[in-house]
């Protein structure tokens, strides 16, 4: 595996070791560094340095949440083509845009953000929730030749760790013990970019601590004395006479690399216990929650990629395959609040300005339409066409042509709507479709990675987008 | 404010100077040329002055002065933009659509320049072999500097060049060569006219040479020979056939034959034999690479004190002897390259199958590598998972339909060769077209399969082929399980010399930590010993289809007893310039390190870990304790570097990484096991000089030497705690001398 490096790559490349020999005291240094507002560590050539993904898992219907359409009530016996929507609107800050009941609060931090309306999710026929959140995350529909690497892994190996004691990819809150485990750990990988640039999975927010302390029962002190004990074997060992190897160098570095966090002030950020109970109890709305607040805490100290999800298990959080109206009023406690406070929290210590902040789900749901109108596909759901319970209102089946996708900071613009979808079913994209590769470049663009970022697998090039063909979309960027 | 503008102007004088050398640089390590390039780098050196004398003026207050170079320098710096964009991108950067499309695209890599003028200066007529070259390398120059933008991917000017019949069509401009005239054919003019011409060729910047644009007028000059038929490859391509080297001569001592052919290559890269290494480092190598284990303290004591002088053939022996733990340990690299699993994607769905009872049972018995295979490409129930693929739900890329996931697993597993372009479009690295491949999956398919290019119809039915058509033919119209069987039998003759180099340089690589030809997936690479992989295929081939016959042939070489050699980089690995001198260093797989601390320390594993249900029904009782192989999965081993086996994976990193090492700092599968035998060592050995010095031996095969016994014995304490032993298990375990294969 080789990169192709172009000049532009090079100086890139150069300019990162000319700060580095900064960093360590070149003598240079003291001339610069006294005249010239150069880069702070860490930060991209572009308008972000930070990716916060929040993860709907499971279909997030749009017309249920950033999209509303016509409210009709539940009356037994009633039509389910007549419902476009099971929950009333409420007004945003934004002039006359509307979310649905029980995002008010998002809704109040809209004019930091963007709102996308036309996501267009892939075409892959016979539904399968782990394929197309393959898809999302990697931008490749599996299976692949391949190992595909996660979006994360892509930014994590392009630009590396923002603090070097923070891993560059942090994934809160997926356990890989529950339904289609196997699907979820296919693109929970670097793949092909190697180990080194997979996610650091923190499965519960609330133990994050647990990942970066000593191990249990293990005080700091004698943490301290058995790393010491590591070193001296290490010098007196008879490894000496074998010289270097990248083996040898890349296991002691790595093993440094780990003390180090470990050890670290930073490491704190990972303890939630450390927060202030009153801004602790706004994001403690179960686990999603708690997981933005780690993820606003490994912000501010320096992390580059961290995706929180409301953990995809079959038939549970947003997949709702019956009682949709009943489980969305629950769905949407969970992260109204906290991802409203994340914002603010964020934009109050202005790490929102470098931060790109995405909302997004694998595709959207829709009470009648399986698949998408004229792609119709084998439908999955037991879904009467007369409604005789509660049970039955909601968008139960898995509806691809029209998702909404929120974005905030890094350079996206404030208080913008883009894409409209149709306001009768099917409530379909009707302006702007945005696709995967658009978003994937988007944010690429933003955190100023080249969009034909591509490296050669079995002497073929393999980019970071299909083909290299994917644009940002120029329109979401300030 | 002032300060500010102080600032910037000494950074921007600064960075012009580095801009300017590294242009130099550049300029004369690529291949620009033209006047572009001589006007960029001239006002660029223009700009660099006048930006120090700007500097220089503000120093000194001419403000005057200083105001009058800084418009100066602005324009410089504009033009010397401008110009330097058009290398780059193109003349036509400014009118073409932002953002740019494609990246650097991959250059197909043809062979040296084999070709001379030879015949260019006697005036004799070529020869047909001449032409061949000649057209060869035609071919080639055009590949490297025209198909990106005059292929079939991309026509630009409705003009193709890769292909006879295109290129003497010409293009929208009408012809192209004039055979015989050279100065009247537009592809010279072209390519000779300077960068930035309207009519410049190629467009981007770089020019071609000047050997190459004599080559091509030369080609012209001779009438522009294209043979028809068979055309030569412009990819280096391997023969197909085998062949038997005959043995060089060799110095007394030197009797295996690797030896011999090593001998030879020593000979020519001037290299000396070094010592063979001693029976404690031979003993542990062997050890970990016939049966991933470690050699308790007791036999490596025997060993050492055995005076028999083949003491070392006949623990080869002995070890190739041990089938089950030999299954139990090579069952990871097949698994990892079959893409076999206990878990993993479409099981859930009934889109995949696994095949370890049968893969087991085969490297349990040793099955011969040509029944092995046939067995794999013309299945039974039990290894049928190998060629049915992966089935997601829903519709799948057409590239990725079983059948084509079938042929290129196949191919590059079985064959050591890439037929993942082809499937989707013709290759731009090798020959293999689209056809090809999807000739060679409809040896697969119960239906007829349509071709689709990029997963586009095109209405074209596939053929059904072998990849390589020498091999035989295959009946068509015979049922999938009559094809699969023939194609069985062709793939696995003795004439099918690349199925074996294949197999024998993956074994090679395994125990050697490096092929004969890297990357081990493709075979049409250059092996840095032709003889001497040509020679082991064979010898393979003749002597049963013997895997392990051809182990103890490596293993008890003296090519394979030599020091170990350490890279300083990964990639060297896989570099052309690699030179043979010894076994290339490796660290520990995920399963010999689990492995490794359950036999030297305690079990990472239980026996409920086992995937008992996968295996044969004796497993339990036949396994000396649970091994990491027989497990799922899990993150301990995946941050070791298990791969989730999606995808074929013939080869694994042996570099470490933060995430790997916070897994083995505080994981708590880890910890666990290191405290459960932390509790027992502390019963077993009372005192603290017997519980290191065991410690050292079965961990590291040596006693501790005097000052480790010391370190050791401090932090294990005067009556061992279990805290002091679980710590020094730790770091014992996380030495370089522990994890590396040396």
């Amino acid at each position: 595996m080789k990169t192709y490096w172009n000049r532009r790559e090079f100086l890139q490349k150069t300019s990162a070791a000319t700060m580095a020999a900064f960093a360590a005291g070149a003598p240079m240094s003291s001339l610069l560094s006294s005249c010239s507002p150069s880069k702070k560590p860490g930060q991209t050539n572009g308008t972000a340095d930070t990716v916060i993904l929040l993860w709907m898992a499971g279909g997030m219907a749009h017309t249920e949440t950033f999209d509303p359409k016509r409210y009709t009530p539940f009356v037994k016996g009633m039509e389910g083509n007549r419902v476009l929507s099971t929950f009333k609107s409420v007004p945003t800050v934004l002039d006359g845009i509307h979310f649905s009941e029980g995002l008010e609060s998002i809704g109040k931090v809209m004019d930091k953000g963007t709102l996308i309306r036309s996501y267009v999710a892939a075409d892959m026929g016979h539904i399968l929730h782990s394929r197309h959140q393959y898809h999302w995350h990697t931008c490749y529909e599996p299976p692949q030749t391949v190992a595909a690497p996660h979006l994360g892994s892509w930014i994590a190996k392009e630009l590396g760790p923002k603090n070097p004691v923070i891993p560059a990819f942090v994934d809160i809150g997926q356990r890989f013990t529950v339904g289609e485990a196997e699907e979820l750990k296919a693109f929970h990988t670097a793949g092909f970019l190697g180990n080194e640039f997979g996610p650091f999975f923190i499965p519960d927010p609330s133990q994050g601590l647990e990942s970066v302390r000593p191990p249990v029962g293990m005080d700091a002190k004698r943490f301290e004395r058995r790393n010491q004990l590591y070193n001296d074997l290490i010098s007196s060992g008879p490894m000496g006479e074998f010289g270097s190897d990248y083996q040898k160098e890349s296991l002691k570095r790595s093993m440094e690399q780990a003390y180090m966090l470990l050890n670290s002030p930073e490491a704190k950020a990972f303890d939630l216990s450390q927060e202030p109970k009153a801004s602790y109890d706004i994001y403690n709305t179960g686990k999603f929650g708690l997981g933005c607040l780690l993820a606003r805490r490994l912000t501010e100290q320096g992390a580059r990629f961290i995706s929180v999800t409301t953990e995809y298990e079959p038939f549970k959080g947003w997949d709702t395959h019956e009682n949709g109206h009943t489980r969305l009023e629950d769905m949407k406690k969970q992260i109204d609040g906290p991802i409203a406070q994340l914002i603010k929290d964020l934009d109050k210590t202005g790490h929102l300005d470098r931060t790109i902040v995405i909302l997004a789900s694998e595709f959207s749901r829709d009470m009648m339409v399986e698949g998408r109108p004229g792609a119709k596909v084998l439908e999955q759901v037991n879904q009467p066409d007369i409604l005789s319970d509660l049970k039955f209102y909601g968008m139960h089946r898995h509806f691809t042509d029209g998702c909404s996708i929120l974005m905030f900071g890094g350079g996206i613009k404030k208080g913008f709507v883009y894409g409209k979808t149709a306001d009768e079913r099917p409530c379909k994209t009707i302006e702007n479709p945005v696709h995967i590769d658009g978003i994937h470049q988007t944010i690429y663009h933003a955190l100023g990675i080249p969009p034909d970022t591509h490296y050669e697998v079995e002497k073929r090039p393999f980019y970071s987008t299909p083909d290299g063909l994917g644009k940002p979309v120029m329109d979401l960027l300030i | 404010m002032q300060a500010g503008i102080r600032a910037m102007v000494w950074i921007g004088a600064i960075s012009s100077v580095i801009a300017a050398a590294l242009g130099l640089l550049l300029v004369n390590q690529d291949d620009y040329g033209g006047s572009t390039v001589t006007i960029h780098q001239w006002l660029g050196l223009v700009t660099m002055v006048l930006a120090i004398g700007t500097v220089l003026a503000l120093r000194s207050g001419r403000l005057e002065l200083y105001r009058g170079l800084l418009i100066v320098t602005v324009v410089g710096v504009s033009l010397a933009g401008h110009y330097g964009v058009m290398l780059t991108h193109g003349d036509d950067y400014l009118s073409s659509v932002l953002p740019v499309g494609k990246g650097g695209s991959s250059n197909p890599v043809s062979g040296n320049s084999q070709f001379v003028f030879a015949s260019a200066t006697t005036g004799q007529p070529l020869t047909d072999k001449q032409i061949g070259d000649l057209n060869l390398e035609v071919r080639s120059i055009l590949a490297h500097n025209c198909y990106s933008c005059h292929s079939a991917t991309k026509t630009k000017g409705e003009l193709r060049l890769d292909k006879k019949e295109f290129i003497m069509k010409g293009g929208e401009d009408g012809e192209i060569l004039v055979a015989g005239h050279p100065e009247k054919s537009d592809i010279i003019r072209r390519i000779k006219l300077p960068a930035g011409n309207d009519d410049a060729m190629p467009t981007k910047g770089k020019r071609l040479s000047d050997h190459d644009i004599a080559l091509l007028e030369f080609w012209i000059q001779q009438g522009a020979p294209w043979p028809n038929g068979a055309e030569k490859s412009i990819y280096r391509v391997a023969d197909l056939e085998p062949r038997m080297p005959a043995l060089p001569d060799a110095p007394a001592g030197i009797t295996n034959p690797i030896d011999r052919f090593v001998n030879v290559y020593f000979q020519q890269h001037k290299l000396a034999w070094k010592n063979v290494v001693d029976n404690r480092t031979y003993m542990r190598r062997v050890y970990l690479d016939v049966v991933g284990l470690l050699p308790s303290p007791e036999k490596l004591k025997a060993f050492e004190a055995d005076p028999r002088p083949d003491k070392r053939e006949l623990l080869v022996k002995e070890l190739l002897g041990r089938n089950v733990d030999y299954a139990q340990h090579w069952l990871t690299f097949w698994n990892d390259a079959l893409r076999n699993d206990y878990t993993g994607t479409g099981y859930i769905t009934g889109g995949r199958f696994d095949i370890t009872n049968w893969l087991y049972t085969s490297l349990k018995t040793n099955k011969p590598y040509n029944q092995f295979v046939r067995e794999l490409v013309s299945p039974t129930k039990q290894s049928a998972g190998f060629i049915k693929g992966i089935k997601w739900r829903g519709t799948i890329n057409s590239s990725q339909r079983t059948e084509m996931q079938a042929a290129q697993n196949v191919s590059q597993v079985l064959l050591g060769l890439n037929l993942k372009c082809a499937s989707c479009h013709d290759s731009f690295i090798s020959d293999w077209k689209l056809a090809d491949a999807y000739a060679f999956a409809n040896i697969f398919a119960d239906t007829t399969l349509e071709i689709n290019r990029c997963d586009k119809p095109t209405g074209k039915l596939a053929g059904t082929r072998i990849i390589f058509e020498k091999l035989g033919t295959i009946n068509g119209k015979a049922t999938t399980n009559e094809r699969l069987k023939e194609l069985a039998n062709f793939l696995v003759q003795p004439k099918d010399g690349r199925l074996y180099r294949t197999v024998v340089n993956r074994i090679w690589a395994q125990v050697m930590g490096r092929g004969i030809i890297e990357p081990v997936d493709m075979m049409d690479n250059e092996p840095w010993s032709q003889d001497l992989l040509d020679w082991l295929a064979s010898d393979f081939a003749t002597n049963g289809y013997d895997i392990k016959k051809l182990m103890f042939t490596i293993l008890t070489s003296r090519t394979y007893q030599l020091p170990s050699v350490g890279l300083k980089d990964a990639d060297l690995i896989t570099s052309p310039n690699f030179v043979f001198q010894g076994m290339v260093r490796r660290r520990l797989t995920a399963e010999q390190f689990a492995d490794a601390v359950s036999l030297a320390f305690s079990p990472i594993y239980v026996d409920t870990s086992i995937v008992e249900k996968q295996f044969p029904k004796q497993l339990k009782e036949e396994m000396p304790f649970p091994r990491a192989s027989l497990v799922k999965n899990d993150p301990f081993l995946t941050a070791l570097g298990r791969p989730n086996r999606e995808t074929v994976s013939t080869s694994r990193s042996s570099q470490a990484n933060l995430l790997q090492a916070l897994e083995l700092t505080n994981g708590e599968k880890f910890n666990d096991a290191l405290k459960r035998g932390a509790q027992q060592w502390k019963a077993t050995y009372p005192t603290p000089d017997a519980l290191v010095k065991n410690l050292y031996w079965k961990a590291l095969g040596r006693g501790p030497k005097p000052n480790e016994l010391v370190i050791a014995q401090k932090i294990v304490g005067k009556n061992p705690t279990t805290e002091g032993i679980q710590d020094l298990v730790w770091a014992i375990s996380l030495h370089p001398e522990f994890q590396l294969i040396y």
